[in-house]
């Protein structure tokens, strides 16, 4: 706890929040403004899956490009100002603080997530959605996008700490981000490899045309699961991978 | 006295090449230990070693009597350490720095303000340290090295992009520490000057081996001033000075005598021209320690 405090302590004069804000501010308004173009060509389409499929499919563009951007800044501070030596002089164990600044990202990343789910509840109401709110398909939602963020967020922060030149981690963020937004046009064998295709793989409401017509489909719990259950074996063992490789580095 | 540190044939190899060998350093309690030698010499690694950053090849380093690998914690407990470049976040200000080590060495408030007063920084300390000069962080660095007031200090090259009055202020400020704080200092640096001033014990290290290690005095002694003398014939007049009972040795064109007196001088004159032989010159020549230092690192190159 001690750690993480100091980690939150540490992004003082950041303005990584305002800047997470922002950065979700321009997709949840892009997200919105198709929505309310759809709504107004069809007042039949005002429902709380299309939202969520919309910003499902571009969470795949711009979550791994924010968390990209968020570990980095929250990895760079140590190399630029030379303090892996000092922390380690006061006998911080490296474990520990890759835990501390994993569990910080994620704590910033979780706020984005939770915006995203309270924009999408006050869209709905401002447009006067006639279903009321779709708390457990707003949380399978949460879930997937939680989830699918942690796993990226343990393969940033490897890069992110291993490689001091963040233009290495930036670039794997926005590769992310195009394979996250081209994700549904890949064969489903291709698409399980790429951790960045999840945002959609995870979603609890897909979308298919029929009759050149969109719509949206809720899928069950069940068929989801296997997915969740691989994917954070695989984010457990990418963090422990950077965490042991980190803490092998000389300083 | 108390051995504060002490290493035991402590030695780095990178890939196959050995930058640290069979280093065996002591220093005791309540001294400024100078930790000399030319750049590239091994002793950031050496300290990298002692304070558990860099995993020796071969070797064992004790410090404060315990042995460093199973006691870390309780060792990094009561040192404190500036190692190469200052270390510092630079997006915050300075206190904001040391609230940070504040934290993680658990120490009083008040601990914060003298540590920043005795540096100078407590005009400074709300400035962000990304806009501090180079010598302002190096202080910083070593305000957090003091932030708990430990019981032994290791300061590698703290003087680095000082200027001349920020290198003396430093220099008084070491010099305080052992008896103001009752603190061991071990100071490492490639200028022999720095290290004259303020050491009593010195160690040199040169290419990852130790060529020197004793007191500030002994190293002293070795710049007694030499006898050189010349003479029309120097072979003849060694012989006969060999008789006199002296024990001069041939350097170049001059016989050299070690601790001579003025009446000894004048004797082995006097029986030289006795002896017929024409003396030519005689030369006293002192060596300073930037001599003895070149003499024992053996390489006149840039320090």
């Amino acid at each position: 706890m001690k750690a993480i405090g100091l980690e939150l302590y540490k992004l003082r004069h950041k303005r990584l929040l305002l800047m997470v804000t922002l950065f979700l501010f321009v997709e949840i308004a892009w997200a919105f403004m198709a929505a309310s173009m759809s709504i107004s060509r069809n007042p039949n389409n005002a429902e709380w899956e299309m939202l969520i499929a919309l910003l499902s499919s571009m969470n795949g563009l711009f979550l791994p490009i924010l968390t990209a951007i968020c570990v980095s800044r929250i990895c760079d501070m140590e190399h630029k100002g030379n303090t892996w030596k000092l922390l380690l002089t006061f006998s911080v164990k490296r474990s520990t603080l890759y835990a501390a600044k994993y569990i910080s990202a994620s704590i910033i990343m979780l706020v984005a997530c939770l915006l995203q789910a309270l924009s999408i509840i006050a869209f709905g109401i401002i447009n006067g959605f006639k279903q009321p709110v779709p708390l457990i398909l707003l949380i399978r939602f949460l879930i997937g996008m939680v989830l699918t963020n942690m796993v990226i967020t343990a393969l940033q922060q490897w890069v992110s700490m291993a490689v001091k030149n963040q233009a290495f981690a930036l670039s794997l963020g926005m590769i992310g981000g195009f394979i996250g937004l081209a994700a549904d046009l890949f064969p489903a064998g291709v698409r399980r490899i790429f951790v960045w295709s999840c945002y959609t793989g995870l979603s609890p409401v897909t979308q298919s045309y029929a009759d050149e017509k969109i719509q949206f489909i809720v899928r069950n719990t069940g068929s989801l699961l296997p997915g969740m259950v691989a994917l954070a074996v695989a984010g457990i063992a990418v963090y422990l991978a950077g965490s042991v490789h980190v803490s092998r580095q000389e300083v | 006295m108390n051995q504060v540190i002490s290493t035991h044939n402590l030695s780095k190899r990178y890939d196959d090449t050995y930058r640290v060998i069979n280093i065996n350093l002591s220093v005791c309690e309540g001294e400024i230990y100078g930790f000399l030698g030319p750049n590239g010499a091994g002793k950031s690694t050496t300290l990298k070693m002692i304070l558990g950053l860099t995993k020796p090849t071969d070797g064992r380093v004790t410090v404060f009597g315990k042995d460093l690998e199973t006691n870390r914690h309780f060792i990094l407990s009561k040192t404190g350490s500036l190692i190469e470049s200052p270390s510092y976040y630079g997006h915050l200000t300075g206190l904001e720095n040391m609230r940070v080590v504040q934290r993680l060495r658990d120490v009083p408030d008040k601990n914060v303000e003298e540590a920043l007063k005795i540096v100078r920084l407590d005009k400074q300390k709300d400035k962000k340290v990304e806009h501090y000069s180079l010598g302002m962080k190096q202080r910083l660095g070593i305000a957090m090295a003091l932030l708990s007031f430990p019981k032994l200090l290791i300061l590698d090259e703290p003087t680095n992009g000082l200027d001349p009055a920020g290198i003396g202020e430093i220099r008084e400020l070491i010099k305080s520490l052992p008896k103001r704080y009752d603190m061991t200092v071990l100071i490492s640096s490639h200028l022999l000057s720095e290290i004259e001033q303020i050491a009593t014990s010195v160690g040199i290290i040169n290419d990852g081996m130790m060529v020197f290690q004793g007191s500030m005095e002994d190293l002293k002694r070795k710049s007694n001033p030499t006898i050189m003398i010349k003479t029309r014939n120097n072979k003849l007049a060694q012989e006969l000075l060999f008789q006199k009972g002296y024990s001069p040795t041939q350097h170049g064109d001059f016989l050299v005598f070690e601790n001579l007196t003025d009446e000894q001088v004048a004797r082995a004159n006097r029986s030289l021209i006795a002896g017929n032989i024409d003396v030519l010159r005689i030369e006293e020549h002192k060596k300073n320690l930037e001599n003895i230092f070149l003499d024992i690192t053996g390489k006149e190159r840039s320090l």
